[in-house]
């Protein structure tokens, strides 16, 4: 097993394509680490997210001849897993409108929130995102990607993306009233 | 267009990394402030752990073995690279077209008791758990996935029930308890060894019904 642990990416799908099926299990413990909160980021649940992994791994696996470079297995299975956070999501939650949110309080800009109040906050901001806008918004500060790996996971130009996350950013930013 | 509550340009210019310290200490206070925010949100997420890598080649594996029991079935089905010509694979496609066209007047008429309209008995599963936050069933007739049927679950017993349209002939099923235990129905008629050290229950349904539970 270590030894497969220290096999490349390239090299592991390789592996897997030729029937070495447990091989799979480094890329599943290596891209869930890696992308389990952007999975929570997105689904806004972490039951909902072991989900949406669970869906995207298995999907991964059956269409991995289509993996067109092993090399960047993680990137293409970004793109798997981004789908299915969004559809997760739209399976157990609506859409929720910026005017139904009521997390900064009643007192007004001026109040001070607290690390849940905040936390809270942005979190009710990112539903009501739109999902362009809370994937780039995810990837940029919550996960700290740089817009070039966000363009190749999202398949989106820079501009679009940087567009995206600073509509974004104006929302929680509302939701947060008190920073500047 | 502005209002007090948009954020400077300067700040976002910061947060994406082009603005570089010129002493607007205002403005990257603020886009500190802004980050440190979104860094408390994200460090009090939970987020799902080794049981998700456990869940997923359960599934796999449960996959795997089913098409060993395929034999050559399995070769045709399982993923591998393969690499075509245009021109062969021009013929590959034509070939695979009359091909399915073949199987299918195969399937469909001459082979008997299968039809369009292949016969389905509607089948319920149980299991008591009332401590579960969520159960669903996977199975050899939904690809061992265990998102795809969603049990329900009455709150006054803790009994969780789906009732699924299943065709003729032997099923092998596991329930899936909170998304990572996988548990034989204790009530089935027959348990199985899956070949992977886990044991799965089976159904055999009948056209008239379920024969053996």
């Amino acid at each position: 097993m270590k030894e497969r642990a220290s096999l490349s990416d390239g090299a592991a799908v390789e592996r897997v394509l030729a029937g070495d099926t447990e091989c799979y299990g480094v890329l599943v413990e290596r891209y869930r680490s890696r992308y389990a909160r952007y999975a929570a980021s997105l689904c806004g649940d972490a039951d909902a997210a072991a989900d949406a992994l669970q869906e995207a791994f298995v999907r991964a696996f059956d269409s991995l001849t289509t993996c067109r470079d092993p090399n960047k297995f993680g990137s293409w299975f970004a793109r798997i897993l981004t789908n299915q956070c969004h559809n997760m999501r739209t399976r157990t939650r609506t859409h929720v409108a910026l005017d139904e949110l009521d997390v900064a309080g009643s007192d007004g800009a001026d109040a001070q929130l607290t690390s849940d109040e905040i936390g809270n906050a942005i979190g009710k901001a990112l539903e009501a995102l739109t999902r362009e806008q809370r994937e780039a918004f995810v990837l940029k500060h919550i996960e700290g990607y740089s817009y070039a790996e966000m363009a190749d996971i999202l398949d989106a130009e820079v501009d679009a993306l940087k567009m995206r996350v600073y509509r974004a950013r104006e929302v929680v930013k509302e939701q947060l009233r008190d920073f500047a | 267009m502005s209002n007090d509550n948009q954020m400077n340009a300067d700040v976002h210019q910061i947060l994406d990394g082009e603005r570089a310290e010129d002493g607007d200490t205002h403005a990257q206070a603020a886009a500190a402030q802004f980050q440190n925010a979104v860094d408390g949100y994200a460090a009090g997420l939970n987020v799902p752990g080794r049981e998700v890598d456990w869940a997923v080649m359960k599934v796999i594996r449960a996959r795997q073995g089913k098409m060993r029991s395929f034999g050559w079935w399995s070769w045709l089905v399982q993923p591998r690279m393969v690499q075509l010509r245009p021109a062969l694979a021009a013929a590959a496609v034509l070939t695979a077209v009359g091909l399915g066209v073949s199987l299918r007047q195969a399937t469909l008429s001459n082979v008997p008791g299968v039809t369009d309209e292949t016969p389905v008995v509607l089948v319920r599963f149980e299991l008591p758990a009332p401590g579960a936050q969520r159960v669903s069933l996977a199975g050899s007739f939904n690809g061992w996935n265990p998102l795809e049927h969603r049990m329900a679950v009455s709150p006054a017993t803790g009994l969780w029930t789906i009732t699924l349209p299943l065709p003729s002939g032997e099923h092998q099923y596991l329930f899936v308890v909170d998304g990572e235990q996988w548990v034989p129905d204790p009530l089935a008629h027959a348990q199985v060894d899956d070949g992977f050290g886990t044991t799965n229950s089976v159904i055999v349904v009948g056209p008239r019904g379920v024969v053996r539970s």
